[in-house]
């Protein structure tokens, strides 16, 4: 396809606002995970801005852009994306230690006691149930304190009764800590929980 | 961060990923300090040992007397030193018995090394003697007391001086260095020589000095001395003293060294290769890592921390391997060395862990410092492009890295060189050929059954990949096999030079009329005996009608010299033609054959006509030929060779060669009472020597070989594993969609037989190629062809890689294809 480009996301335009809930809704391709890898800083856009608070991602390098997910960003991935070497403990411990923070293991025990796992903090990630692990992972991502919390398709390895729990405790979680929520889902149900939703089809926004 | 290195290490290592990279690693340290520390002790012990052969650290010999002077720098030194004098004399006992002995003469330091013998009657106990015999004193060899009919006490006289016989003389360390002189020994005390009144300015004697000291003030003492020698002087040290020994050990060495060298080649490449997979796999980790905040900077520490942390316990434990590996070999065959081993000190170690790091900074890193580079998206969509590509940069790294581990360690170009040839040649080779013949094999494949056509299909996808893999199957299986051919044709060579039941003993003197009788008396006995040979004292004195100097010094090669004529209608065993024709059996014209290097030095080529002078007649003859023999072969050994009509009319004695079992010695007592007038001159400690040596340093070589051959397993399995991932993905395809387990275990087996059958291929043609190029330039042996080795390579690569293959990937039929597929 010489001379061809390829457009994956055209002419969006997206303010939200500190402390909001938005859903990012859309069939497979449309560019949602697109839309949220640049969102959330983990890829570079060709063209266009992002601007998280007062910092335009699009003036920083990668390792710029690492610091700034380490210090403002949270993020839940469908593969949950811990790191099988790390106890439950460890991996939630991580965000903590990569900032240098001083009471890394409190603050992780603090978190993994308020999504329930108190009891399994020493498993692996693969002695832990799909359930289980999800926790660890929304665990992990408010440990750290972020102002704005990414999640691509929380649900997506889960079955219906533990997917509703674990929503349950992302947005009890989201509403304590005043975080902003970014979350991608083809599901409505999960979508309608959240305060706005942006619909995308083919790489544009359809409906917000 | 170094909590979460060293828990990914711990929970890598539990997950199996490290398993290779650790012991591939291990084994590195291990190979290297164990052979350097083996090297060296050995070294250490044999010096000591080829010491002995001289009875010092370092001799000079001369057949005129030495200057007093050297003997006065050294005790300034204060390195130790003493005299010795060789002659040949005749001894009297009483009046009407005589006999031609070999005197030596010795100083009271002698020996400085080893250990001189003697007992307290003759054929008795051997005892250690602190010193020699006293002033006025003279021990005697055991068979001389009945030749000369004395006993313990009796008085015998060498020329003008008479002396009390003491003990029997039973060894000295360095009989085997004075080997030229003929007879009995007499030892009696160096400043009794004057006394005597035999030895005179041109007399056939042979003067030593010698020293010795610790080797750093014995290296001062020696640049101070070489300086000083004049014609004729000679300085002996550890490889002149034995040559036999200093070649057999030289040439251990060099495949000790080239052993280490390809040991570290090859953890080399199974460092690389674990390297790049352990970093294929982590690569979502680090997209993990980095999305919750990581800079690369970070990632680098991590790993790079990871890496150090790995490279201390590899090396911590690899040290232990190599100390274990020398340990192991001195404990077994400690007894049979006649020398404690030295200290190896903690260098060979040090070497070890210089080599760890190398390994590490040149083959582990460059494949996980590209980590730092993976993209988080990874998080997101796993299909983002992996940073693996290895670079132009990280080959000419590795191959730069190998070319000087190589070299540090072996210190030889040339060594390196060739095997790097070797290398060069599978690579280039291997790539063209495993392209070409891959691609023809999925045309064959297309019209085959369903098994070879999904194997060869497999084959053909991967090209590019299947190619770096069948090279690196078959640098692995040549350097072993290098490594197989050269450690077979060396101890072969070993063997085939002293056999059991290589003669231990030679009888010269033997007159014509005995000849029949000496022979009947060895048959009786049963006594297994070489041919015996007439021998003719004769003089050389022109060549082509020019006249050669006359001189009798030894250390002037071209001279007018005395030596031992024989005849033959035939080549003698053990020799060969190297120029010129053989004479046909009874030919009357007037030929010789000479030995090669003595017609080098005294400048004889075929066809010169030669002019001797035997007793006081001339004899002439042209040389027909020249030969070349085994000096080391302990059969008798002419240099000069004559049809047998030739030297038929001249007066000759007859000598041959024996072997005669330890027990069977009392046999030379009664053979001496029937032929007193036959001199037996005793070669069988100094057989059993290095026969013993021999044996030890080929039980290392066998050690070591071990040691190399799990190091190329290592790359075989790292190898394998490097494209398992890939494999056991496409077979759990295939076996959700129905195919039975032969089918895919059968696919497998004939996808990976087929690389292995390739690198076989690659690596015999290569290991040929680089054993020939060792052997001539390195080893200083002959090449010769081993058409074994064909079947031995291709069979071992298709059954190794086939059988590795279908181990490596069983899980794929014995777990549920939906799991498989989640986990890769």
């Amino acid at each position: 396809m010489a001379g061809t480009e390829l457009e994956i996301l055209k002419g969006i335009t997206l303010e939200i606002k500190s402390g909001e809930s938005v859903a990012i809704v859309g069939a497979s391709g449309s560019g949602k995970s697109t839309l949220l890898g640049l969102l959330a800083g983990l890829d570079e856009a060709s063209g266009g801005r992002v601007v998280i608070g007062d910092t335009d991602l699009g003036e920083l390098d990668e390792d710029g852009r690492a610091l700034f997910r380490g210090r403002h960003v949270g993020f839940v991935f469908q593969s949950f994306q811990l790191l099988p070497a790390l106890t439950a403990l460890e991996n939630v411990m991580l965000p903590l230690e990569l900032q240098r923070q001083a009471r890394a293991g409190a603050q992780a025990e603090a978190f993994l006691q308020r999504v329930g796992l108190g009891p399994r903090m020493s498993h692996y990630p693969r002695q832990l149930s799909g359930g289980e692990q999800q926790r660890v992972a929304i665990a992990r991502a408010f440990a750290a304190h972020p102002s704005i919390l990414f999640a691509d398709e929380p649900t997506g390895n889960l079955d219906t009764g533990t997917g509703g729990h674990i929503i349950d405790l992302l947005f009890e979680l989201n509403r304590e800590e005043g975080t902003t929520l970014v979350l991608v889902t083809h599901d409505a149900q999960l979508a309608d929980r959240c305060e706005r939703r942006i619909c995308l089809e083919a790489g544009a926004v359809v409906e917000a | 961060m170094s909590v979460t290195a060293s828990k990914m290490l711990a929970r890598d290592w539990r997950g199996g990923e490290l398993g290779v990279l650790l012991l591939a690693l291990v084994l590195a340290v291990g190979v290297v300090s164990g052979i350097s520390a083996f090297a060296t002790r050995l070294q250490h012990a044999l010096t000591q040992e080829s010491h002995r052969f001289l009875a010092a650290d370092l001799v000079v010999r001369s057949s005129r007397e030495l200057p007093q002077a050297w003997l006065q720098r050294a005790q300034q030194l204060g390195v130790s030193h003493g005299l010795t004098l060789v002659f040949p004399s005749m001894v009297y006992a009483g009046d009407d018995s005589m006999q031609l002995v070999s005197v030596k003469a010795v100083s009271a330091a002698y020996p400085l090394r080893g250990e001189l013998t003697y007992s307290e009657q003759p054929f008795g106990a051997v005892l250690p003697a602190a010193a020699g015999p006293g002033r006025g004193q003279v021990w005697l060899e055991s068979r001389l007391f009945p030749l000369l009919g004395v006993a313990i006490g009796d008085r015998v006289a060498i020329g003008e001086a008479e002396f009390t016989v003491t003990a029997a003389a039973r060894s000295e360390p360095d009989q085997a260095a004075s080997f030229g002189g003929y007879g009995p020994r007499v030892l009696m005390h160096y400043d009794d020589i004057p006394a005597t009144g035999v030895v005179q300015p041109g007399s056939r004697v042979e003067y030593r000095q010698l020293y010795a000291a610790p080797p750093a003030l014995l290296q001062s003492f020696r640049q101070w001395l070489q300086p000083q020698l004049g014609d004729g002087q000679r300085l002996l040290d550890v490889n002149e003293g034995q040559p036999g020994i200093g070649s057999a050990l030289r040439r251990a060495e060099r495949f000790l060294l080239l052993a280490g060298s390809l040991g570290v080649v090859l953890a080399g490449v199974a460092i690389a290769l674990a390297a790049r997979r352990f970093s294929e796999r982590h690569n979502d980790y680090v997209a993990i890592m980095k999305s919750l905040g990581a800079t690369s900077a970070r990632v680098n520490r991590l790993y790079g921390g990871s890496l150090l942390l790995l490279g201390a316990v590899a090396t911590a434990i690899g040290c232990l391997l190599g100390w274990a590996i020398q340990a192991v070999f001195f404990a077994l065959f400690g007894d049979q060395l006649p020398v404690q081993p030295g200290p190896s000190g903690p260098r060979p170690y040090a070497i070890g862990a210089a080599t760890a790091l190398t390994c590490l900074l040149c083959f582990a890193w460059p494949p996980l410092r590209r980590l730092a580079l993976a993209s988080p998206l990874r998080v997101l969509r796993r299909d983002t492009p992996l940073e693996n590509r290895r670079t132009l940069g990280d080959y000419a790294l590795g191959l730069v890295a190998v070319a000087l581990l190589m070299w540090a360690y072996s210190r030889d170009w040339q060594l390196t060189l060739a095997v790097l040839a070797g290398l060069a040649i599978t690579v280039v080779l291997g790539l063209a050929l495993a392209l070409t013949l891959l691609r023809g094999g999925r045309l064959v494949g297309m019209r085959a059954g369903s098994i070879w056509r999904l194997a060869l299909a497999g084959l053909q996808r991967r090209g590019t990949s299947n190619a770096m893999q069948v090279v690196i199957f078959a640098m692995a299986i040549m350097l072993l096999l290098v490594l197989v051919l050269v450690r077979t044709s060396l101890i072969d060579e070993w063997q085939t030079q002293l056999p059991p039941g290589t003669p231990n003993h030679f009888m010269i003197n033997i007159g014509p009329e005995d000849v029949q009788r000496v022979d009947q008396f060895l048959r009786a006995q049963d006594v297994a005996s070489e041919a015996l040979y007439p021998m003719i004292r004769g003089r050389i004195m022109a060549v082509n009608g020019e006249e050669l100097p006359a001189s009798d010094d030894p250390e002037d090669s071209r001279r007018q010299r005395e030596s031992n004529f024989t005849w033959s209608d035939t080549l003698p065993a053990g020799n060969r033609l190297f120029a010129g024709q053989w004479w046909s059996p009874q030919t009357d014209q007037a030929v010789v054959s000479v030995e090669r290097e003595f017609a080098e030095r005294l400048g004889i080529a075929v066809g010169d006509t030669v002019h001797f002078l035997v007793g006081s007649q001339p004899l002439q003859a042209r040389v027909a030929n020249l030969r070349e023999l085994d000096w080391q072969s302990m059969r008798p050994n002419f240099f000069l060779i004559f049809p047998p009509r030739l030297l038929a009319d001249y007066p000759a004695t007859f000598m041959t060669s024996f072997y005669l079992a330890p027990g069977d010695k009392p046999f030379l007592n009664r053979f001496i009472r029937t032929f007193p007038t036959v001199t037996v001159i005793e070669m069988d400690v100094v057989v059993e020597q290095i026969r013993s040596i021999v044996q030890q340093v080929s039980a290392a070589i066998e050690l070591v070989l071990a040691v190399i051959l799990a190091a190329g397993s290592l790359v075989l399995v790292a190898g394998v594993q490097a494209s398992v991932d890939a494999r056991m993905h496409e077979s759990a395809i295939l076996r959700a969609l129905g195919a039975r387990r032969g089918l895919v275990l059968g696919g497998l087996f004939i996808e990976f037989a087929t690389l292995g059958l390739f690198a076989g291929l690659l690596a015999t043609v290569a290991a040929e190629l680089s054993v020939y190029m060792l052997q001539e330039w390195v080893m200083d042996m002959r090449y010769t062809p081993s058409p074994w080795v064909w079947p031995l390579g291709i069979g071992a690569g298709m059954v190794l890689i086939g059988g590795l293959g279908v181990f490596s990937c069983r899980k794929v039929v014995s777990s549920p294809p939906v799991a498989l597929l989640r986990e890769l």
